[in-house]
């Protein structure tokens, strides 16, 4: 075996290890900050993540009262030809904009399937929350990216 | 020379491998973050199936009727764990009490601690010790209106190449007056286990 041959292959050999032993880390996403009932979400909308922003878009935010407490519909349209993972979330603040059950709100897991526009659902703690944030984040399943 | 380079990559390389071996590392982590360390129950789907039941229970037009003018009283039988797994319903009740609790609307009695509040009652009227006109009085509770109870159980299947776990969780509120059940939901959780994808 040639010295350049070894070179490679130790060379392939040690990057293969470096990226097997990365954790996959949390990326980031897209969503809406402190949105009120009957806001057009598309004023609050950002993209943290333009990779993902070109798979996954944030079709639709709706809300209402029911039974005195702020209920969320968030439409996701996938433009990817296959399934996502993904994980969503929502925030609540009170009139006065102040954070509710804050870190208490989980992140949901959700599969979306390719072209597919999945609704999901949210309701708030209290009736004393008065807007919202939402956001949506993708779940990295490539541990060997480089 | 190029022996030289030849150490120096081999080393690198063993550096790398040297660098991520079982070191172990503490961190907190983020308790609301999806945990999918294993295919059992975790304290994503505890958290998924309290926050959807206490969802569905408070946006239910019944519920919406009862708790128009009043706060009802809620006793929370449990919930039987009919899985395979070692599961803590417990902790899946006081879950979604708390969040019905917190959001206003109900009230609750709580079963679990009767003997301590007897002991205390005990204490405060025969001991001796306390101010009779200060004392609390025996009889005096509010007896619970509704019963909210339920089952867990699963499905697990299985081949060489992937695990499935199908999680089922029922709920009922019952008005422990008429027996009538009120309000009843249930929720599901799908969870698999299978080989790795790998992508360059």
């Amino acid at each position: 075996m040639k010295l350049q041959q070894v070179m490679v292959t130790a060379l392939v050999a040690s990057t293969m290890l470096l990226a097997g032993c990365t954790i996959a880390p949390v990326t980031s996403g897209t969503g809406a900050e402190k949105l009120v009932q009957g806001d057009d979400f598309k004023k609050h909308l950002q993209v943290d993540n333009a990779e993902l922003g070109k798979k996954l878009h944030i079709s639709e935010v709706k809300s209402r009262k029911t039974n005195g407490l702020l209920e969320i519909n968030l439409a996701l349209t996938s433009s990817y030809k296959k399934s996502q993972q993904l994980q969503y979330h929502f925030k609540w603040f009170d009139k006065d904009g102040f954070v509710l059950e804050a870190n208490k709100a989980p992140w949901k897991p959700l599969e979306l399937h390719g072209f597919q526009t999945a609704t999901v659902k949210g309701l708030a703690p209290s009736v004393a929350v008065e807007s919202f944030s939402v956001y949506v984040r993708e779940v990295p399943e490539k541990y060997y990216k480089f | 020379m190029k022996k030289v380079i030849l150490a120096t990559t081999i080393g690198l390389a063993l550096m790398v491998t040297a660098g991520c071996s079982n070191k172990s590392v503490i961190r907190y982590g983020d308790a609301a973050a999806v945990e999918t360390v294993d295919i059992n129950f975790g304290s994503t789907d505890l958290q998924k199936v309290a926050a959807e039941m206490t969802d569905s229970m408070l946006l239910s037009p019944v519920v919406g009727t009862l708790t128009e003018n009043k706060r009802p009283i809620v006793f929370v039988e449990r919930i039987k764990n009919k899985t395979s797994e070692h599961i803590d319903t417990e902790s899946i009740t006081d879950s979604i009490s708390t969040k019905l609790l917190r959001s206003g609307k109900f009230r609750f009695v709580d079963m679990a601690r009767v003997e301590s509040v007897r002991e205390q009652l005990d204490f405060q009227q025969n001991s001796g010790m306390v101010d009779p006109s200060k004392a609390m009085q025996f009889g005096r509770q509010v007896g619970a209106e509704y019963m909210l109870y339920g089952n867990l159980s699963s499905i697990v299947k299985s081949n060489k190449d992937q695990e499935d776990v199908y999680y089922k969780f029922t709920m009922r509120l019952m008005d422990l007056e008429s027996g009538l059940v009120e309000w009843a939901d249930e929720t599901e959780i799908r969870k698999t286990k299978g080989k790795q994808r790998v992508s360059w």
